[in-house]
């Protein structure tokens, strides 16, 4: 999963940076008078940045274009669902979303097709996180009162997914949440 | 030199942070118990404590930035004390009506207050909301003016482009901009933008909240204004923090005072200008923000940390690789705190990735970052300076053993506190809930961890609030002889 | 400066105008996604009966409902659907179908109703009769109400954007910019908008105006407020800056 390889190579970083630390740490209390710091600083500090910059610019072009905005944008999508977040409920729907008479039904979705999610909100915003049946955070966008945001997205396995409110909405923000299915 | 005036305002604010610390940290260890299932509240009190740690955390950790920057920069320029003193009194006044809206009035729609839920909160009283907004106006007011006439102080002495060290980037300068004053400068600009960011969503929502449903906001407008505020404010207040490293680092590891370069003057300009297009990172998964804005937020966040780690930690490094230098508790809390800051920087590029966003944000990886870089980062910044200023009339900066153990229980107890925040982000645990649900698994078992370690890191700033402001009180005690 | 002036009046104004529509926020998503009616369409200058489907899956549809004998909104709404229609440049596919939903309506009065607006001879644009309007109505969610009295249909103005498949893309009501005509124009090309905004009271602040030409989004006036805590630092720092200098020359 993506986030288990984000958290192995932030602790790598974190190790690395400390190790640093320490090691700089330790070496000012070497018992050598003569010692006096970092010969040619400014030339090591130019590689230093050069190299973090190489590094960002790299991590940069790799990861943009694979930013939600980007992903499916040339595909047809074989469903659309509308979405209507409200304190505290999901209203999940094939059709339209009255917005003065919200009903929501049961969604079916098919797997490995494009599936497009139509959010918005009634109210306050709210979050829309699709959780997967291990309970592993997939994607998601945010329910904004007045505009409506498209969520595109391929579910490559059948089984029971769940939706979290991500965004606070009052107190009943945590029991926010609705099903669907994949088959 | 420092007014005894001065120094005992200074005491008086650290006293006052330190007790607010405490009572936060204690709100957050709560907080993480009940989300443990440890203890059982209902779901209002929790978001109020929530809205209480919050905005109280953010308010202290900044006035402490803004409590050292004035202090040391007397140095410099003469500072206002009567502003000073009236921030005091507006910000204890502020701090009070906040209190009285969250657990009075039950106002619970977290600190950044995003619109439009505190219009819509049916939890709280009908003057919770106007109220909580009017304590922020008296906050914004007391430490607009002081960041003002500080600007305006150090203008009496410098011209605005000496300020931000315009002269360094050719060569041989006249006039020299001590780094202190250029990154206090650049700091103090954000500062001021935030609150005036602030004033503005303030006013939009007076302007609705009076108009009897005439006039409704644009939720998307409000939300950019709101982390303009939230984002920026936050992010200034550490940078507050790294001027007094500037200002002391050397100085009290017997060392020559770093002296403004070319290189400081450009990457601390730089950073001017990042920090303030840094916070479209908030707004990733609102897909109507245009996807250009989208791309500025993920290139300035990222381009932020190159000025800062790229000149500041370097310069760090660099004092401190191969040179003897006089270690006591001070220095050695900046050198911890700039590791923090590191940390959670690296937690914050990897969040501020728009692609890595997609399944972090809202998660507990973002409590997990920002806490790094101030529960271990901003807070030892300010211990530091705090500690250096209750004693630098007694000159006992040796380390004990009982430094050392005060400072490991701090860093057990930040390190297992924290650790248990990255691993609830990674296993998709969303933050602010107030319980969690059943499916998932680790959540309430993380929750219990980093409560136990929260603990930790309380006993080790108890020791830290007892020894601090015994000497506080002392100088606050201290007649002019 | 004075430019900036004109520019935030003009929104005012038309923010005004929008706030008189009043519309339910969601209106515009219902039916979206939903198939059209294939009903049997009588063309103007054209013999033969032919079904909706034949249309669609030629080119892409804009469908504007209207009747010959309204005083009301109808001609406005051409005109101004007309009009815009000009200003786009895209090289996207697409047809006008003017339909009438008045049963008095017949080929020789829409055909009246194309020369007045000098589109008989528009290639885009086709006008027609149906007899199966109920059924049409009810697939795009339309309910005009006859008004006895004043003899007119009292209706909202509705385009319908309908894609080669015969789904319902977009519909937009009321009398809207060609900003709006243009993100239409886009959907039923099936080209992806990640986010579009609802039809609101006032978009006097709203941030972003949707450009479907070019896909992106044009600053608003909300933009302009965005930018303003930076401005006004700007000018505190300024203003601080001037006073203090006056005082460290004299000292």
């Amino acid at each position: 999963m993506q986030q288990d390889s984000i958290l192995h190579f932030f602790l790598i970083l974190a190790a690395i940076s400390t190790i640093v630390f320490v090691f700089v740490f330790f070496s000012s209390w070497q018992d050598d008078t003569n010692n006096e710091g970092v010969k040619n600083a400014l030339r090591k500090r130019f590689w230093f940045i050069l190299i973090l910059l190489v590094s960002l610019g790299i991590f940069a072009s790799v990861t943009i274009p694979k930013s939600p905005y980007f992903l499916f944008a040339d595909e047809v999508p074989s469903k659309i669902i509308h979405v209507s977040a409200m304190q505290y409920a999901f209203l999940l729907s094939e059709k339209n979303i009255d917005a003065k008479n919200p009903v929501g039904e049961s969604i079916i979705l098919p797997s490995n097709r494009l599936v497009e999610f139509r959010v918005t909100s009634l109210d306050v915003n709210h979050g829309f996180a699709i959780y997967n049946s291990e309970m592993q955070l997939i994607t998601q966008t945010q329910a904004m009162p007045g505009y409506v945001n498209s969520l595109r997205y391929k579910f490559d396995k059948p089984g029971k997914y769940q939706v979290l409110c991500l965004e606070l909405c009052g107190v009943g923000h945590p029991v926010m949440q609705s099903t669907f299915k994949v088959q | 030199m420092e007014s005894l005036n001065l120094k005992k305002i200074t005491s008086l604010w650290i006293i006052t942070i330190l007790v607010l610390f405490v009572v936060a940290i204690v709100l957050g260890i709560v907080m993480r118990l009940n989300q443990g299932e440890v203890i059982k509240l209902e779901p209002l009190a929790f978001y109020t404590n929530m809205t209480t740690h919050g905005i109280t955390m953010i308010g202290i950790w900044f006035v402490a930035g803004m409590v050292s920057v004035n202090y040391l920069m007397e140095r410099y320029v003469k500072t206002s004390y009567s502003i000073n003193l009236f921030a005091f009194v507006l910000t204890v006044i502020g701090v009070v009506i906040l209190w009285t809206c969250t657990y009075i009035g039950n106002f619970s729609s977290g600190w950044t207050f995003l619109y439009p839920l505190p219009l819509k909160d049916s939890g709280s009283a009908p003057w919770a909301t106007p109220m909580y907004l009017v304590a922020l106006t008296i906050l914004g007011i007391a430490w607009l003016v002081w960041s003002v006439s500080l600007m305006a102080q150090v203008l009496k002495k410098y011209s605005f482009s000496q300020l931000l060290a315009w002269q360094h980037l050719k060569s041989n300068p006249k006039v020299e901009t001590p780094p202190f004053i250029l990154i206090s400068t650049v700091t103090l600009i954000g500062v001021i933008a935030s609150l005036i960011a602030a004033v503005i969503v303030i006013v939009l929502y007076f302007a609705e909240y009076f108009s009897n449903g005439n006039f409704v906001n644009d939720a998307l407008l409000m939300k950019n204004l709101t982390y303009f505020f939230g984002h920026t404010i936050a992010n200034e207040m550490l940078y507050l923090g790294v001027a007094v490293i500037y200002e002391i680092f050397a100085e009290v590891s017997g060392r020559p005072k770093w002296k403004t370069t070319w290189y400081v003057a450009l990457a601390w300009n730089c950073s001017l200008v990042f920090i303030l297009t840094a916070f479209f990172h908030h707004l990733y998964m609102d897909f109507v923000q245009p996807e250009g804005l989208q791309i500025i937020g993920q290139l300035a966040s990222y381009l932020a940390s190159i000025p800062a780690v790229g000149v500041t930690v370097f310069t760090i490094i660099l004092a401190v690789y191969r040179v003897r230098i006089k270690w006591s508790i001070v220095n050695l809390l900046f050198f911890i705190g700039v590791i923090g800051w590191v940390i959670g920087g690296l937690g914050a590029v990897i969040d501020a990735t728009i692609s890595n966003n997609v399944v972090l944000h809202n998660t507990l990886w973002v409590p997990a970052h920002f806490h790094t870089y101030n529960a271990m980062g901003n807070v030892l910044f300010s211990l530091a300076f705090f500690y250096w200023f209750s004693t630098q009339h007694i000159k006992i900066l040796v380390i004990s053993n009982q430094t050392l153990y005060t400072m490991g229980l701090l860093l057990i107890g930040g390190i297992g506190f924290l650790i248990a925040f990255y691993m609830g982000g990674a296993d998709s645990v969303p933050r602010r809930y107030s319980t969690y649900p059943s499916g998932l698994a680790s959540a309430s078992y993380l929750a219990k961890i980093g409560a136990s370690f929260a603990m930790l890191y309380l006993g080790a700033v108890l020791i830290f609030f007892y020894n601090i402001s015994k000497r506080c009180f002392g100088i606050l005690y201290s007649s002019p002889y | 400066m004075f430019r900036n002036f004109i520019f935030v009046a003009i929104l005012a104004i038309q923010s005004t105008i929008n706030a008189q529509h009043n519309i339910s926020t969601l209106d515009e998503e219902k039916n979206i996604y939903e198939k059209i009616s294939n009903v049997p369409l009588k063309i103007v200058n054209r013999d033969d009966v032919r079904k909706f489907e034949l249309l669609y899956k030629e080119k892409p549809v804009i469908l504007a409902l209207v009747f010959t004998q309204c005083s009301g909104i109808c001609n406005p709404f051409l005109i101004q659907l007309k009009n815009s229609l000009q200003f786009i440049k895209t090289d996207k596919n697409y047809q006008i179908l003017v339909l009438s939903f008045d049963s008095r309506d017949n080929l020789e009065s829409m055909s009246k109703l194309a020369k007045r607006f000098e589109l008989d001879n528009a290639i885009n644009w086709k006008f027609a009769i149906t007899d199966s309007i109920q059924a049409l109505n009810n697939s795009v969610g339309f309910s005009p109400l006859w008004d006895s009295i004043r003899k007119q249909f009292d209706h909202e103005a509705l385009l319908v954007g309908i894609n080669q498949e015969g789904y319902i893309a977009k519909k937009l009501i009321g009398v809207r910019s060609h900003y709006d005509l243009e993100l239409m124009i886009r959907s039923i090309n099936h080209i992806y908008t990640p986010s579009y905004k609802l039809p609101a009271k006032n978009s006097l602040f709203s941030c972003f105006n949707y450009d479907p030409l070019t896909g992106k989004n044009t600053p608003g006036t909300g933009l302009l407020i965005i930018v303003l805590p930076a401005f006004i630092t700007a000018i505190i720092i300024l203003f601080v800056a001037l006073i203090s200098r006056t005082k460290r020359l004299s000292s």
